[in-house]
């Protein structure tokens, strides 16, 4: 044991070696203002709420935040002002007026004139409604869709006529 | 420049949650101001920060790694992501044992993702290191190749700390190499004593068998 310890003694002044290897001269002297630097280059908010990186780019925030840490009762008396506002804005909405639903007047769609920009979304293909087909069934495949609609015009128009077969007589 | 003294040589009495290495001027009060300061925005705390334990944590660094520029990004990596998380830093414990932590564990997972072993990048011995009373005897006196030089040894060490496991290779530098107790070991890599001192014996066992031509 008493030789491990020897040899373990004689390792550890090895060992003291490293205590003298040095980085080159002024390397620490530029390490400290390269970290602040690469702190300022935007990896300072990255870890950063966004609250807290509003305070940063804030310094009245900041000084406000310094006063508010330092000083309990200005933190309370805020707090106490926060509150105020809160319950005056809930009492105030409270209060508003708003009028009955029922009661509005509906414009009558017949006589009412087009307001302008509903003209002009009428004349403009993009903003105009396309036009609204009734559904379609199996009975009644083709579609009553106003004339010059469709895509193929008046061939599209098919017409029903009645059939009528007469036979001759005597045969 | 000798960048990481034993801490008997620096700390007469380091506070219990301090790590010994560190400097002994600054009380953790200090830090904890600076600390606020930093958190309301204020570069300057923070940087007065970074000057106050930038040599330890790049020490440390280069001992795990080897290499002077991985050791450079990792340390300036763990103050930025120490400034980033400052406000989850509670005060629990000293700033310093914080941001060794942040060090320590970015350190461990770099080494774990790198998977071959990159080329060693050692910086220099300092002049101090030639009159050094304990190198002078042990290159004099107990080292059969008594023509080898300061240069070699320090490769060779450090090639043989690099076998070492990184949890081991850890033990060693904080323990023998900056100079820490165990507990402030133990309170660093998050586990008992019991478990960093059978570490310690394990990796001196280990580096005094690939160093053994350098011992005796």
């Amino acid at each position: 044991m008493s030789t491990d310890q020897e040899n373990f003694e004689s390792l550890r002044c090895l060992l003291s070696l490293k205590r003298h290897e040095a980085p080159p001269p002024g390397y620490f002297d530029r390490f400290s203002r390269e970290v602040i630097e690469r702190i300022k280059s935007g990896e300072r908010g990255a870890g950063f709420a966004p609250l807290e990186r509003m305070l940063w780019e804030a310094p009245w925030l900041q000084r406000f935040w310094a006063a508010i840490e330092a000083k309990p009762v200005l933190a309370g008396a805020c707090s106490v002002a926060m509150c105020g506002l809160l319950i005056a804005g809930v009492i105030y909405s409270d209060k508003a007026e708003i009028p009955p639903v029922g009661l509005v007047p509906v414009a009558e769609t017949g006589s009412a004139p087009m307001a302008p920009t509903a003209m002009a979304a009428a004349d403009h293909p993009l903003l105009a409604k396309p036009a609204v087909f009734p559904e379609t069934s199996s009975t009644s495949p083709i579609p009553n869709g106003p004339a010059g609609t469709s895509l193929m015009g008046d061939i599209g128009q098919l017409r029903a006529q009645p059939a009528s077969f007469s036979f001759p007589r005597g045969n | 420049m000798i960048m990481a003294e034993p801490a008997s040589r620096k700390v007469s009495k380091p506070p219990t949650d301090q790590p010994a290495g560190a400097p002994a001027t600054p009380a953790p009060v200090e830090d904890m101001d600076l600390v606020k300061r930093a958190r309301r925005g204020d570069l300057g705390a923070y940087d007065e920060l970074v000057r106050r334990y930038q040599e330890r944590i790049y020490a440390t660094i280069y001992h795990m790694t080897a290499n002077h520029e991985d050791a450079n990004d990792l340390a300036q990596e763990a103050f930025i992501k120490a400034f980033q998380a400052l406000r989850s830093f509670k005060g629990g414990s000293s700033f310093y044992t914080w941001v060794y932590r942040i060090a320590v564990n970015k350190t461990i997972n770099f080494l774990k993702q790198r998977k071959n072993k990159s080329q060693m990048s050692l910086d220099d011995l300092d002049f101090h290191a030639e009159h050094d009373p304990d190198l002078v005897a042990l290159i004099s006196e107990k080292t059969p190749r008594r023509e080898v030089s300061l240069a070699e040894l320090q490769e060779k060490l450090n090639a043989a700390m690099q076998k070492l496991s990184e949890p081991h290779r850890l033990v060693v530098t904080l323990h023998d190499v900056q100079g820490m107790s165990h507990e402030e070991v133990a309170n660093i890599m998050d586990c008992n004593i019991g478990t960093v001192r059978s570490r310690l014996f394990y990796a001196r066992q280990q580096l005094q068998g690939y160093l053994i031509d350098y011992l005796k």
